[in-house]
C-alpha cells in the first residue's frame, strides 16, 4: 500500500502496522518504584490498568525515548520507541543500577506488538476481544485471554496497541484482518503513522526528537514534572534560567519543503525544517520548524524556506480535523458513516 | 522584525498569556503560565482536562473573551489545544460590550 492510501485509511476507515519500532520492557522488584520514579519524566501517578506518556532524557535533557508507562499489579511495563532495544535495555539498568531489588526485563522476548489506528479501529478491535473496549478511556488498558490491549496511538485517531505472546501473535493479525474486510482495513507501515503524527501534533522521537533541543523547545513541558528530580532534570534547571531561544511551530506550504531547509523572515535566518511531508488530506506540505521564539507564532504568512525560497505560513496545530473526534463508539459505526455530519479533514 | 510582524506577534503574545491565565484560574491548574506551551493539546493528553473542565472551559470562553461553542462534541472539537483558543479569542470582532437587556 502507498503512502497516501495508507494515510487515507487511518484518516477515514481503520489501520493495522506491526509495531517493530516500539519495544515493551518490564520493571519489577522491591526498588522499581523508586527506580523508574528517578528515571522517568512525568510523576508516578497511576494506578494498576492506566498509563501514563512521558519521555526518558539524557543528561543534558535531550529526548532519548517517548514511552508509554504503565502499573500493572505491582510491577511497571514501558513501550518505548527511539533507541533500539538494546540501547533501551542498558538505558533503564544503567540508570537503576543504583536502586537495590530491581529487574529490568526484556518483555519483548516472546511478544509481538500490532498497532490499530483510525477513527473506527475500536470497531475492528471489539470485534476480536467484545464491546468492553467501546468504553475503553485513553492511555488504559485491559488483558483479553493471552492478549495485552492499551488504548495509545499517536495518529489523533482511536488507536490502540496489543501486545500478543508470539505463539498467537500471527493468529491474531489474521483474525484482526479478516474481521475487518467490511471496515476496508489497510495495513501500514511506520511511514504512515509518523506522516499522521506530524499532521496531528504527536511528537516523533525519530524526527524533531533528534534535534539537539530539549522538552523547552519542542512544547512538551505537559510531559515533564517539576516537583522530582530525574534523569536531565537539573539540566532543565538550568536552562529554564534564560529564555527559551527556539520553539517547535508548525508551517504549511503549497510547495515542497525539505528537513534542514533554512526558514527566513525577510533578511533574517529565523529557523531550520525538523520534519516535513506532503498531506494528501490537505493537498499541501506540513512542517515543523524550530524557530526563534519571537517569530514562532501562528498567523505570519510570510517565512520562506529553503534555497528556492518557498513561502510558507504558520499555523496552530494539528492540522487536520481528526474524524475520531466526532464519532461516538456508542452511537456511531463504519457502516452508518454516511450518516456522520463530517467536517473536512482539512483543518 | 518590521513594525506590522511585531504589532501581530504581539497582540498574539498579549491574548496567550490571557488565555494560560483564565486556563489556570478558572481551571484551577497547578501549572504557571510559562509551564504552559502554546500548542499543549487540551484533552485527552496535554492539560488532560475532563469532560467537567470541558463545560467550565466553554462556560468561560463565552464569559471571558466572547467566544460561542457548543458543548457538543463538533463543539469540543474546535479546541484542541491553547493556540487554538487563542485564534478563536483574536477572530473575535472588537466592539462595545454588550448592553444589558
Amino acid at each position: 500500500m502507498n503512502l497516501r492510501d495508507g494515510i487515507l485509511a487511518v484518516r477515514s476507515s481503520a489501520a493495522m502496522s506491526r509495531l517493530h519500532h516500539v519495544h515493551m520492557v518490564r520493571i519489577r522488584g522491591g526498588g522499581a518504584f523508586d527506580a523508574i520514579d528517578r528515571i522517568f519524566t512525568r510523576d508516578l501517578y497511576l494506578r494498576d490498568g492506566q498509563m501514563i506518556h512521558g519521555l526518558l532524557l539524557d543528561e543534558e535533557a535531550r529526548v532519548f525515548a517517548d514511552c508509554y508507562l504503565a502499573s500493572d499489579d505491582q510491577e511497571f511495563f514501558l513501550l518505548g520507541e527511539g533507541p533500539d532495544k538494546h540501547e533501551l535495555l542498558d538505558y533503564l539498568r544503567r540508570h537503576a543500577a543504583a536502586f537495590a531489588d530491581v529487574e529490568i526485563l526484556d518483555a519483548g522476548e516472546g511478544h509481538r506488538l500490532i498497532g490499530l489506528d483510525g477513527p473506527y479501529a475500536w470497531e475492528l478491535l471489539a470485534r476480536l476481544v467484545g464491546q468492553e473496549v467501546v468504553g475503553l478511556p485513553y492511555l488504559t488498558f485491559f488483558f483479553f485471554e493471552e492478549l495485552l490491549c492499551c488504548r495509545a496511538g499517536k495518529t489523533g485517531e482511536f488507536g490502540y496497541v496489543i501486545i500478543a505472546p508470539e505463539h498467537t501473535a500471527d493468529d491474531t493479525w489474521e483474525r484482526l484482518a479478516n474481521a475487518g474486510g467490511d471496515l476496508r482495513v489497510a495495513e501500514v507501515t511506520l511511514d504512515v503513522l509518523d506522516h499522521c503524527a506530524l499532521e496531528s501534533w504527536f511528537f516523533n522521537v525519530r524526527a524533531e526528537g533528534r534535534r539537539p533541543v530539549t522538552p523547552l523547545e519542542l512544547q512538551l513541558q505537559w510531559r515533564i514534572s517539576r516537583r522530582k528530580e530525574y534523569v536531565g532534570s537539573s539540566s532543565l534547571q538550568e536552562r529554564r534560567k534564560s529564555p527559551v531561544a527556539q520553539r517547535l511551530t508548525c508551517l504549511v506550504s503549497d510547495s515542497p519543503i525539505q528537513v534542514d531547509d533554512v526558514v527566513r523572515h525577510g533578511a533574517a535566518v529565523v529557523g531550520q525544517v525538523v520534519n516535513a511531508g506532503f498531506s494528501p488530506v490537505r493537498d499541501d506540505w506540513v512542517t515543523l520548524a524550530l524557530l526563534d521564539t519571537e517569530y514562532a507564532y501562528p498567523g505570519i504568512a510570510d517565512f520562506r524556506v529553503g534555497t528556492e525560497e518557498i513561502r510558507a505560513r504558520s499555523v496552530s496545530p494539528p492540522v487536520v480535523n481528526n474524524r475520531s473526534l466526532y464519532v461516538n463508539p456508542q452511537v456511531h459505526s463504519y457502516a452508518t458513516r454516511h450518516e456522520t455530519d463530517f467536517p473536512a479533514l482539512r483543518r | 522584525m518590521d513594525p506590522s510582524l511585531r504589532a501581530l506577534t504581539e497582540r498574539r503574545r498579549a491574548m496567550l498569556d490571557r488565555v494560560r491565565t483564565m486556563l489556570i484560574e478558572r481551571l484551577n491548574l497547578s501549572l504557571t503560565s510559562e509551564e504552559i506551551d502554546p500548542d499543549t493539546p487540551l484533552f485527552g493528553s496535554g492539560l488532560a482536562l475532563d469532560s467537567i473542565d470541558a463545560v467550565d472551559l466553554v462556560i468561560h470562553l463565552e464569559t471571558d473573551f466572547g467566544i460561542r461553542i457548543p458543548t457538543d462534541q463538533a463543539g469540543r472539537a474546535e479546541l484542541r489545544t491553547v493556540n487554538s483558543i487563542v485564534d478563536l479569542a483574536l477572530a473575535v470582532p472588537e466592539g462595545p460590550p454588550d448592553e444589558p437587556a
